[in-house]
């Protein structure tokens, strides 16, 4: 039962390296991330104020709110730089057949 | 030996200066001086999300201010009167006498005040601190036609405020355009357009001539003899470093406290960062002083790492935001001294940029969109500003190619 969570984003060349996307599902949205190391998943909006971060920068493991420059690690959630405070939440990704699945609680 | 340091001034500059002495000293005794009550805050939200009741006192105060208590970091709540820099003593306002080895002043700045000749300067508001934002919150909730003094970002910022709790908001800018000569002209007007849709009133080219009251309402004379009326009055006319317990003192002043590209003031063994704080920056061959919350934060990290005895030289690229309506400008760098101007983008929905080139590299830029749309680009240009990198014009003006290709690796 657990596959049901497990919500298809995209192809893994629908994004470029060191770069994101916005993904919507439902009333949720999200952004997909590939690293050099492999893909990754967060909330979309930052968790300073409501501003979606498909816009932000993505420099090595971290991203940087286009907003104020709130920064987070991308694997953890963790916020890293003011005036972001409070950390993103994350979600587990996979890969399979080139395609990017995203877990969705 | 364990240092004595102490801080003059309890915001933002203040406390990273704190944190970072803490990190490269265990042992230091650090003892921030402030005269608010408030453990460090910050202030970009006294204009906007705390006006519009989305954040409250709590959610101001710096996360980073419970580090005072885990790393033994005093934060005295008083008013600083006296400095004997031979003695090495700051003296309060109930005399009682502070010593240090090492000083560092973030006395931050203060908002310039209108003069009038009649005895109603003190029912003009001003916003500088938290506790004039809770009086501004408390009495004009039963105000509604508000006139605010001065096109400058933290007028404005009050403005679309003010605007979304639905009050009537005259605003009057003595200069020929919103936010000083340093904001490109096109970006300044489609910010004065907004506020117009949102039924803001802007008046630009005036200037105050006199306030007068009449039953609770007063009277505002402009300099073309037009007249308004207002229920409330806040002034946003520009600020000035916090430096009148200095000016008798041997400390060199000029536009703030002098300070070298190591946060170093004119007297040995004492530092000055932030707001007060006239800098050398080493890259721009120039001294600066800014009022921003990043440099707040960079500049009392520098200046903490200086004071640990690490020779930093404090070369970041200056940036600030300001938030009104659903905008959010961003400003990066230095627009003044350049040679070309490049346009990135049409409309405010995608973002428009301008960036200030000089001898083909990037020196600025300033941009302006609906939130989030201008940060990204914004940021690139303050990484290849810091590495006066000469670029592809025609990436920059060209809104369909990311400049994230510009920034090398
Ligand atoms: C309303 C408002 C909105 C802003 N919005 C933005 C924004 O959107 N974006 C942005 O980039 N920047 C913004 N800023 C600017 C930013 O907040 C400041 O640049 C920053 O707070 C400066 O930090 P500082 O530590 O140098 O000084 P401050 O934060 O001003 O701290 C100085 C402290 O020293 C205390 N002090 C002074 N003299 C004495 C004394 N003799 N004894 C004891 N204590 C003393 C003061 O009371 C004050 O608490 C805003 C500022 C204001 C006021
Ligand atoms: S909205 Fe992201 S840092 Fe402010």
């Amino acid at each position: 039962m657990a596959e049901e969570n497990w919500i298809e984003v995209g192809s893994t060349d629908s994004i470029e390296e060191e770069d994101l996307i916005r993904f919507d599902h439902g009333d949720k949205t999200f952004c997909v991330y590939r690293l050099t190391d492999g893909f990754y998943a967060t909330d979309g909006y930052c968790t300073h104020e409501v501003v979606h971060l498909e816009d932000g920068l993505v420099m090595d493991d971290e991203i940087e709110c286009p907003m104020h420059q709130g920064v987070f690690n991308i694997k953890s959630g963790e916020a890293l730089s003011p005036p972001a405070c409070e950390d993103l939440k994350t979600y587990p990704v996979k890969v399979d057949n080139d395609k990017i699945y995203i877990k969705i609680d | 030996m364990k240092k004595k340091i102490l801080i003059l001034g309890g915001g933002q500059s203040a406390l990273y200066a704190a944190r970072e002495i803490r990190r490269n000293d265990e042992e230091a005794s650090i003892t921030i001086l402030g005269e608010e009550k408030q453990l460090p805050y910050e202030r970009p939200p006294l204009s906007k999300d705390y006006l519009l009741n989305k954040k409250n006192e709590e959610d101001l105060v710096f996360n980073n201010s419970k580090i005072l208590d885990d790393k033994k970091i005093f934060y005295i709540n008083t008013n600083i009167e006296k400095v004997d820099f031979n003695s090495k003593t700051l003296v309060s306002n109930n005399q009682k006498e502070y010593s240090y080895d090492i000083l560092l002043i973030a006395t931050g700045s203060e908002n310039n005040k209108i003069k009038l000749d009649n005895n109603l300067e003190d029912e003009i508001h001003y916003l500088r601190n938290l506790e004039e934002a809770k009086i501004i919150k408390k009495k004009i909730e039963n105000k509604n036609n508000i006139v605010i003094i001065g096109g400058g970002f933290i007028g404005l910022e009050i403005a679309s405020s003010l605007s979304q709790l639905n009050k009537k908001v005259t605003l009057i800018e003595i200069g020929n355009q919103l936010m000083g000569r340093i904001i490109p002209k096109p970006i300044a007007d489609l910010v004065k357009d907004t506020h117009e849709a949102a039924g803001n009133k802007i008046i630009l080219n005036k200037q105050i001539l006199q306030i007068s009251k009449y039953n609770e309402n007063y009277k505002i004379l402009l300099s073309d003899n037009s007249e308004l009326e207002a229920d409330f009055i806040i002034a946003g006319i520009g600020s000035k470093p916090s430096v009148s317990l200095f000016e008798n003192t041997d400390l060199k002043l000029d536009n703030g406290i002098l300070t070298n590209e190591f946060c170093e003031t004119s007297i040995k063994d004492v530092y000055a960062a932030g707001d007060v704080s006239n800098f050398y920056h080493p890259l721009y061959k120039q001294y600066i002083r800014l009022e921003s919350y990043q440099h707040a934060q960079n500049h009392g990290i520098c200046a903490g790492k200086n004071i640990s005895g690490l020779k930093i030289e404090y070369t970041s690229i200056p940036w600030m935001w300001s938030d009104q309506f659903n905008l959010n400008l961003q400003l990066t760098g230095i627009c003044e001294n350049f040679d070309e101007i490049i346009e990135r983008g049409k409309d405010i929905e995608n973002g428009i940029i301008y960036f200030f080139l000089k001898d083909k590299s990037i020196k600025g830029a300033c941009g302006l969109g609906v939130a989030g749309k201008v940060g990204r680009d914004i940021r690139i240009t303050t990484k290849l500003a810091e590495k006066n990198v000469i670029v592809d014009k025609r990436i920059l003006g060209d809104e369909s190619q990311k400049l994230n290709k510009l920034i090398s690796k």
